[in-house]
């Protein structure tokens, strides 16, 4: 007989052997076997739990969440499985979210700037002190008459803080504007353009047989990563009849192209031409609607895109005719269809042409208003819930900063800043920070010390979303009318106070209009007035026949969804193909800058404001595996003919800058193209982000989309060259099997410490 | 006592994205170190859960596999023999343990785990506060970080070797919960961390004795094979195959 070491434990334990090690005691029986001697501290469960849900506000989408809090400390974010949008799911970015709670390097109290700016130097004030100098402040610009002279900049945002924002930008007569890095302003466009919404209609993924995606990385940081990653699993092993199918069509193998059944390489900003080329074979062939295709040909039929004939688009896109034709076909098959459109073909000067060109396939394969297809969002069910203050393009950007520079048409004296740091993410080529150095006072209402902060006179720190009220309808809604009830899961653990009571103090401070319009004392009464809305409808989730136990169910289950209340069926408007294509503009020629720059959302840091959470910089990128590093990705053959080898410190130079970043060879990126993650090259945003990596949109051209002045992050060619210097970029490859890599033969310990 | 659960896991690496969701949220979940810059240069992070990456063919046609790694709980675990102090058994419930407080650190398990399951704690915890303030050996140190630690996770220091548990502390809370009420555990009631998050439904968690449970089920699909099979290990995680409609068919081998 065998004996392993666990049967003979089994043996001994019960046997006359046993007893003699522990001889003068009688153990019971579990007690004899080797595991509990000594009770395992995962035995004992100490903690008395309860959970609070919330909503997440770590990226735009809303998903809920519901917090462990143990002893009055939060311990754990899970997703609400109540929530329609995540069902119980979450990313990376949303578990990560306790991270900002209890930040070592979050800001504490209300600060006044002491030094020169920049300096770093503050002294500590009471909110009394620092609420008495913003609304004097504030007093000061309307009794000189110009409260124009203030403006307010915020991140983008939805519902009842998008309501009161406007609103008291408006009473008080402010500039407002709202700022996100990688805008999604081209998308919205083009989606307001052929489905009439201002919100992003549901993409059903879920029910989808075939997936053809131009750069939507919806399997990462876009729009919403956990809703479509859920329904990602749904259409490859959820489908009862049908294992859906996914086609990523982008010029480097993204992390969503690498879970697709086929990557299909593309030359950058011609994905439009591609969809068109697409077109062309569907109405050609007749595997469209003969009526949908001559109403989309504007009566022309395939005559009228004769441009696109794939023979034609394969010269201009890279992609063989026969691969155009072969997508088309099974397009055409493998019904219902779903064309997407993302990051990739927007960030052109050409992008609402692309995009269109993309969404406009959906219609042409009758998916619209199809399970499968694209469906849409019925309207948010109280006004206030409905208002939207979406990101201003990067042109309001670029004219903003101007105003800053030249003080025309006329100053900016108050710069008040939430949730948004455009110092880090413009490209320094439209001069911001000289901007700012014009702008007398600078007031942030930030959590944390990120670069626009570093540049304030007056901080009057925010709370963070664990600590504070508010509330979010999701988008992309889930097909039917959903909001989200965020409530305070934890006491603020900081002297902070959220923004949007502070917005409401110094409203009320100020009397007069501001008062009017903003008549509540905190944002949470605000909020039960608009629960009180939903109260009186009396549909949905929750129906009671009070309203207190109506709110106290609305913040148990985090939110109210009615899932009857789907959009009213509309007949949309066939839109019209384009008939000739646009030729994408770069900034550096092909000769001094060989190289697209192909900007990609970082895994972990999205667009750079998840940097300062030590989770998310270490959270591996998926197909790289590097984690807090920046890097730049190469063929590894282009790197072979340039004599680079991997983590070479290289030079990233456009005609508008330079980087240094290391140099990773990535197999699966075409050999003109470079690619390079968003989010580090911090300056500011404490000890975890600082002075870590390099940014990208540090060296793009200030170059805009044609229609809409969207950022085109895709539109400026690099050149490459070597420092001569290496630097080991810290990634998981290769840690398996766990042999000593080569670099580093001695492994110092304890000097740890020191570096 | 009676052996009545057989915890196991199944994996659909037709599901996984690759998304990291999984790894972040059994680094909040078990108060594991966070595996600072230097910590990942020299190939010692700490993660119980990790997604491998595979190259697949050469550019244009190539293709990236995601595989997401943790503790199999072999039933026939070559760590277990190999520790002198016998700090890694196999309790009744089928789970693979690590006890904090008998391991003295030989690192014999580690190297005798296939999967390369195990992370070896190399740094101190207590001493870490001046080193934080440039890099987060151990930001579990850096105040007020420590807030979110786990009450119910022990935090490891250095010399100790640790794995992933299968979340041992939520299968107990669910034990308790279901003897306090004087019922049985309902299939899908325990959720380690990594499956709870888990948005694509990749990570499948359960009971292997009960025959009706979702990951018995699975687990006998036509999909599912184990890692590294042939060594006689038999994990308590399967895996389901990646489907892959273009593969070429391999020819017989004759
Ligand atoms: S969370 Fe799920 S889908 Fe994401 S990497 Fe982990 S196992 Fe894969
Ligand atoms: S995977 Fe490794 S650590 Fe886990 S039980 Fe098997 S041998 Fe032991
Ligand atoms: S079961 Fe728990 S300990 Fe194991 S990998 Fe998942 S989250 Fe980590």
């Amino acid at each position: 007989m065998e004996l392993t070491r666990r049967d003979f434990l089994k043996i001994s334990g019960s046997s006359a052997a046993g007893a003699v090690l522990f001889a003068g005691c009688t153990p019971p029986e579990h007690e004899w076997k080797l595991e509990s001697p000594v009770l395992l501290p995962e035995d004992t469960l100490t903690s008395f739990e309860n959970w609070y849900a919330s909503v997440c506000r770590q990226c735009e989408a809303g998903c809920g969440i519901i917090t462990r809090v143990v002893e009055g400390r939060a311990k754990k974010i899970e997703g609400n499985p109540l929530h329609p949008l995540n069902r119980g799911k979450l990313c990376a970015r949303g578990e990560a979210g306790l991270q900002a709670l209890y930040h070592p390097d979050r800001l504490r109290t209300p600060l006044r700037r002491t030094g020169p700016r920049g300096m770093g130097q503050y002294q500590i004030i009471s909110w009394d002190e620092a609420l008495n100098e913003l609304v004097s402040r504030l007093k000061d610009q309307q009794a000189q008459g110009s409260a124009g002279a203030v403006a307010l900049v915020t991140g983008p945002l939805r519902g009842l803080e998008a309501h009161l924002v406007t609103r008291f930008a408006r009473a008080y007569g402010a500039t407002s504007l709202a700022y996100a890095p990688l805008e999604e302003t081209a998308l919205q466009a083009a989606l307001k353009q052929l489905f009439g919404q201002d919100t992003y209609p549901v993409f059903d993924i879920a029910r989808a047989n075939y997936i053809l995606s131009f750069g939507a990385n919806f399997l990462e940081p876009w729009i919403s990563q956990v809703h479509y990653n859920r329904a990602y699993g749904e259409f490859r092993q959820g489908q009862r009849t049908q294992r859906g199918y996914l086609v990523q069509v982008e010029p480097r193998l993204s992390t969503t192209a690498a879970n697709a059944d086929e990557w299909v390489p593309v030359t950058p900003g011609t994905e439009g031409v591609l969809a068109l080329s697409i077109a062309y074979v569907l109405i050609d062939r007749r595997l469209a609607s003969p009526t949908v295709a001559q109403a989309m040909t504007g009566g022309a039929g395939v005559q009228g895109l004769g441009a696109f004939r794939p023979e034609e688009a394969s010269r201009i896109t890279g992609v063989p005719a026969e691969r155009i034709e072969a997508i088309a076909k099974a397009l055409a098959e493998r019904r219902p269809a779903l064309v997407l459109g993302g990051l990739g073909p927007a960030g052109h000067t050409n992008g609402l042409f692309n995009l269109t060109a993309i969404y406009a396939l959906n219609f042409l394969l009758e998916s619209v208003g199809r399970p499968g297809g694209v469906l849409l969002n019925p309207a948010p069910p109280t006004p206030e819930l409905a208002a939207r203050a979406p990101a201003s393009p990067f042109l309001e950007w670029q004219r903003f900063a101007e105003r800053l520079r030249t003080k025309q048409p006329r100053p900016v004296n108050i710069l008040m800043v939430h949730d948004a740091n455009p110092l880090y993410g413009l490209p320094p080529a439209v001069q911001f920070g000289e901007g700012l150095k014009n702008v007398p006072v600078i007031i942030s209402f930030s959590s944390f010390m990120d670069e626009t902060t570093a540049m304030a006179d007056l901080i009057l720190p925010d709370s963070t979303y664990l600590e504070s009220w508010g509330e979010s309808i999701p988008d992309p809604g889930p097909g039917f009318q959903a909001v989200g009830f965020q409530q305070p899961v934890v006491k603020p653990y900081f002297s902070t106070r959220s923004f949007t009571d502070v917005l409401l103090t110094v409203a009320g401070e100020l009397g007069g209009q501001a008062k009017e319009e903003l008549p509540w004392n905190t944002y949470k009464d605000a909020l039960r007035e608009t629960a009180q809305r939903l109260f009186r409808l009396n549909r949905g989730s929750i129906r009671k026949p009070d309203f207190e136990s109506f709110w106290n169910t609305l913040l148990q289950e985090g939110g109210w969804r009615d899932e009857q209340a789907t959009a009213p069926r509309v007949d949309l408007r066939l839109p019209v193909l384009a008939r000739q294509s646009q030729p994408p503009q770069f900034s550096g020629t092909d000769k001094d800058y060989p190289f697209y720059l192909h900007v990609f959302a970082s895994a972990g840091l999205s667009d750079g404001r998840g940097a300062h959470l030590p989770w998310l910089q270490m959270t591996p990128d998926p197909t790289t595996t590097i984690m807090w590093q920046s890097w730049v990705e190469m063929n590894p053959r282009t790197a072979a003919a340039l004599g680079l080898r991997e983590n070479d410190v290289v030079v990233v130079e456009s005609p508008q800058g330079r980087l240094e970043t290391m140099l990773y060879l990535y197999p699966a990126i075409p050999p003109g193209v470079v690619a390079m993650p968003t989010g580090q090259g911090h300056t500011y945003l404490g000890r975890y982000a600082e002075k870590r990596g390099a940014n990208p949109l540090s060296i793009l051209a200030p170059m805009a989309t044609a229609e809409g002045g969207a950022l085109a992050w895709g539109a400026t060619r690099v050149r490459i060259s070597k420092t001569g210097r290496q630097y080991p970029l810290p990634k998981l490859e290769g840690s398996v099997p766990a042999v000593q890599p080569e670099d580093y033969t001695i492994i110092p310990v304890t000097d740890l410490r020191t570096r | 006592m009676a052996e009545e659960r057989k915890w196991g896991m199944v994996v659909d690496i037709d599901r996984c994205t690759g998304c990291q969701a999984c790894v972040i949220a059994c680094q909040t979940e078990n108060n594991i170190l966070m595996s600072s810059e230097d910590i990942v240069q020299q190939k010692r992070a700490m993660v119980w859960i990790r997604i491998e990456r595979y190259w697949e063919g050469e550019y244009p046609n190539i293709k990236a596999r995601f595989i997401p790694v943790l503790c199999q709980h072999c039933e026939n675990a070559p760590c277990e023999p190999v520790c002198p102090v016998y700090a890694t058994y196999h309790n009744n419930e089928g789970l693979n343990v690590q006890v904090y407080n008998r391991c003295v650190g030989t690192r014999y398990c580690a190297n005798n785990c296939p999967y390369h399951a195990r992370v070896f704690n190399y740094w101190e915890r207590h001493t870490a506060a001046p080193h934080m303030q440039v890099y987060p050996a151990d930001a579990r140190a850096a105040e007020p970080m420590n807030e979110y630690l786990n009450p119910d996770v022990t935090v490891r220091t250095k010399g100790l070797m640790e794995k992933c548990t299968f979340c041992l502390q939520r299968i107990r809370r669910v034990s308790r919960q279901a003897t306090v009420e004087g019922r049985a555990i309902a299939d899908g009631e325990v959720q380690p961390a990594c499956v709870q998050s888990c948005p694509t439904g990749a990570l499948v968690f359960g009971d292997l004795r009960d025959a009706r449970s979702q990951v018995s089920k699975l687990a006998g699909d036509q999909r599912a094979y184990h890692l590294l099979e042939d060594l006689g290990t038999r994990p308590a995680v399967t895996y389901l195959k990646k489907v892959d409609p273009n593969a070429r068919a391999t020819s017989p081998s004759h």
